[in-house]
């Protein structure tokens, strides 16, 4: 489908289909990326609800035309929106449907047309538009695609590409215009939900559905480079006089709805109005601290379906305390140098507090570590450098602040997560240190690279891009192909005594060959646990742990 | 008259320890679907694992009745004019307040006091035998309470896990919420704090975990009792007592099984163990 220049209403629902199975991988990624008060929970499952409406409706389109389709995808969405995010992307799917209506198939411009009539509509169901949110992706994605179809180049696929790179930048942008988020060190998720959306529609397009499969999506990562990935902020928890009320939701069904004066009529009700739809089914999302006002006023213009009240002040203490259990424990912050996005994830979901960006390579800065300990909610850090050349920085930052910092020494990514893991929750600031510490011998660390230039090192004479193996550190193999050189590694750092291989395998690896390094490590050792990550590590093609 | 213990099964007080101390085991409930059981009572625990691990549904539990309290009151108080119970921490299961409303129940015949353990398993099970034994040698309820009391900051108990499929799915995880989510496979050890699941630590496998309850048990240099429990895996358990005998002779050291009540959260391949450190 690679050439195509034009695409029907069957295809473009196929292609929304899989974008909708795309979303769905990534569900709980983007549920996770919530921020308080940002409004909803659950911005990746209530978008993948409205998808699912959408393409229900979608399904019982009687004509093959994109606009007949779209059309119907966009009543679906309206009736199927949840939430804040669900309701906006309705209104993309309005704003789609109208600029593809009359069309039995659609081209680069149509869809980069369609694209910025969505934009208009997402602005404009909101009586307050905030940027830094779906809205500026949509935006975003709207502008590239615009400039694309410009070009001579206006196939649908250089189009929506171009919507693709320009959501990805954008979200990752996101931080920068909303300080909630930026405070959180997310990105907005309801934009990387439409970001999903989208890359999902191109990957069809682009033949990878059988690919899509066995892949996830990318979440993208904040673009400000430090990313506190849990701060908890024991200040924060005090403040909370202001009530955030209910969350109240629900559709308006009549004769000669009008939606925009309903928005003005409820604007001084609540926060986070949004009023959408058309004169005969109008969906209504509020903040207010009286939901029965609402309620009353809606059923006075007609009947009311799908009503959904939720206590928000309790939403907002379930999220406390939720992020109060993330952290390591109530006292104690983990700062962490990680190479990698995929890396940084792992160590987050083992409680590491802050992330600073580096490794081999790119050391950070003393300023950037300090940053980070800084940003800590505690006064208590403890920082993972995972690398022998950052820890010397890392001992810098004490002289720096006022708060107390220890350096656990760990010299590799094994040996950080060896002691992230033995962190104890029960004992005290200086017990974790030495704990942590102590646990960094419980770890052999293989790194396999590739040399940068030739030399001679431990009596190997060594080709520039050759792959190199190290135990903890020492040069032990060198050779052509990588998998003899980390068969060979392993071997020489014995598995006979190992419980468990852990092997992170770089953006330089594939998942395929780490699969099969794993298959020789299990004929030899059956008994032995291997795990397969991938690490996304830059240089090392693979870093590997046994315990 | 001796004073009466009443305990809760999730105490893990096998029967045959019961019937030695003269303890009575009230049982809680444990339900696959519509399929209900009360706990090591109509359900042995090694039925119940087999169950579990080829169901697909969870199983739910519940608190005994306060009627099924008070009649077990009702019946002792023929016996005696004091009744001591102590039952699962008040935060985990509404034993507690079915106690408590049953000794409302049973007005001023029989003086009954209960007491919210703050814990679990053998965590408070062995604060019951020391209960039972003081009982035996004719403490009045006051001193006895007043033992149990003594020791309830002196019980440690820690559980590890196989997994918290389980103890997640029952919306039991506590303060321990943040272990959920790991990217790596990793083997939690969980315990208690003020009366709820906290967590303690995480290794990466079975034989790491052994070794960690070693060094945990190792770390307290005055032991009274000792017990050892298992969900699924004997040999694990029999292996812990061997290596634990350095620290507490064998004859001070409980063995048992995590009752079904209190598998259905920690699932298969769950080791509790609990230390009841002695006096300074």
């Amino acid at each position: 489908m690679k050439q195509c220049s034009s695409i029907n209403g069957r295809d473009f629902k196929e292609m929304f289909t899989a974008a909708t199975n795309w979303l769905e991988k990534s569900v709980s990624e983007i549920d996770a990326l919530n921020v308080f008060p940002v409004p909803d929970g659950d911005t990746g499952t209530n978008m993948l609800l409205t998808m699912h409406s959408t393409i229900e409706e979608a399904e019982k389109a009687n004509n093959s035309n994109v606009s007949d389709i779209c059309q119907a995808m966009s009543r679906g969405a309206l009736v199927g929106a949840r939430g804040n995010s669900g309701v906006i992307l309705s209104q993309i799917w309005c704003g789609l449907a109208a600029g593809l209506a009359g069309k039995e198939t659609f081209n680069g411009s149509d869809l980069a047309n369609a694209l910025s009539q969505a934009t208009t509509m997402a602005y404009k169901g909101l009586s307050n538009p905030v940027e830094g949110t779906i809205l500026t992706v949509v935006k975003d994605a709207a502008a590239a695609a615009q400039a694309q179809a410009a070009n001579d180049n206006d196939s649908v696929i250089s189009v929506l590409e171009a919507a693709v790179n320009a959501a990805s930048e954008s979200v990752a942008n996101t931080p920068r215009l909303l300080p909630v988020l930026k405070e959180a060190g997310v990105v907005d998720a309801g934009g990387q939900g439409l970001y999903t959306l989208l890359d999902g529609a191109l990957r069809y397009l682009n033949g990878e559905v059988e690919l899509m499969q066995f892949r996830k999506p990318q979440m993208i990562a904040s673009s400000i480079p430090l990313t506190p990935l849990v701060v908890t902020a024991p200040e924060r928890v005090a403040v909370d006089e202001v009530p955030f009320g209910y969350c109240t939701e629900m559709m308006l069904k009549g004769q000669g709805l009008e939606p925009d004066k309903l928005r003005k009529k409820l604007k001084n009700k609540g926060e986070s109005l949004i009023v959408v739809g058309d004169d005969t089914t109008v969906r209504v999302h509020i903040h207010t601290l009286d939901p029965g006002n609402i309620m009353h006023y809606l059923t006075s213009m007609g009947t009311i379906h799908s009503v959904s009240v939720r206590n928000m002040d309790e939403q907002h203490q379930d999220f406390l305390e939720m992020q109060k259990q993330r952290a390591p424990a109530t006292g104690i912050a983990i700062v962490a140098v990680i190479p990698g996005d995929r890396l940084s994830d792992v160590f987050s979901s083992l409680g590491v507090t802050a992330i600073v960006p580096g490794g081999q390579t790119m050391n950070p800065s003393t300023k950037e570590l300090l940053q980070a300990t800084e940003q800590a909610t505690s006064d208590k850090v403890i920082i993972l450098p995972n690398n022998k050349n950052i820890i010397l920085t890392a001992k810098q930052v004490q002289s720096l602040t006022n708060k107390s910092i220890r350096v656990v020494p760990s010299r590799t990514i094994p040996q950080g997560v060896a002691a992230l893991l033995a962190f104890d929750y029960e004992a005290d600031f200086e017990t974790n240190a030495t704990i942590m510490t102590q646990a960094l011998s419980s770890v052999k660390s293989i790194e396999v690279t590739r040399a940068v230039r030739s030399t001679k090192l431990n009596g190997f004479a060594i080709k520039k891009k050759q792959a190199i193996g190290f135990i903890d550190g020492t040069l032990v193999a060198a050779g052509n192909k990588t998998s003899e050189i980390v068969n060979d590694t392993l071997a020489k750092a014995g598995l006979d005594e190992a419980e468990v291989v852990t092997i992170y395998y770089g953006a330089d690896a594939s998942e395929a060959e780490a699969r099969a390094i794993n298959d020789s490590i299990q004929t030899d050792y059956p008994d032995l646990q291997v795990e397969i990550v991938e690490g996304g590590q830059p240089h090392y093609e693979y870093i590997i742990s046994i315990e | 008259m001796a004073v009466k213990i009443v305990t809760d099964s999730t105490s893990d007080i096998t029967s045959d320890m019961a019937q030695e101390l003269g303890i009575t085991v009230v049982p809680l409930t444990v339900s696959f679907g519509h399929d209900s059981f009360l706990d090591r009572v109509e359900i042995s625990t090694d039925d119940f694992y087999r169950r579990l691990e080829k169901e697909s549904i969870f199983p739910t539990t519940t608190q005994p009745a306060p009627g099924i309290f008070a009649d077990v009151y009702s019946k002792l108080a023929a016996e005696t004019d004091e009744i001591l119970t102590i039952v699962i921490s008040s935060k985990l299961s509404g034993t507690y307040q079915s106690a408590i409303n049953a000794k409302k129940m049973m007005e001023n015949k029989c003086r009954i006091e209960v007491i919210d353990s703050a814990s679990v398993a053998m965590g408070f099970g062995l604060l019951v035998i020391a209960a039972a034994k003081a009982a035996r040698k004719g403490a009045s309820l006051d001193e006895v309470m007043n033992m149990v009391n003594q020791r309830m900051p002196r019980s440690h108990l820690i559980i590890y896990f196989e997994t918290l499929k389980y103890l997640a799915k029952g919306g039991r995880m506590g303060k321990a919420q943040g272990l959920l989510g790991a990217m790596l496979s990793v083997k939690p050890f969980l315990t208690m704090k003020d009366g709820e699941i906290a967590p303690l630590t995480r290794v990466r496998s079975k034989a790491a975990g052994l070794d960690y309850i070693n060094s945990f048990v190792s770390g307290f240099p005055k032991i009274e009792k000792l017990a050892v429990e298992y969900s699924t895996t004997a040999a694990d358990a029999d292996k812990l007592v061997k290596s634990l005998g350095q620290y507490a002779p064998k004859d001070k050291i409980y063995q048992s099984t995590v009752s079904p009540v209190l598998g259905a959260y920690a699932g298969p391949g769950a080791l509790a163990i609990t230390v009841l450190e002695a006096d300074k």
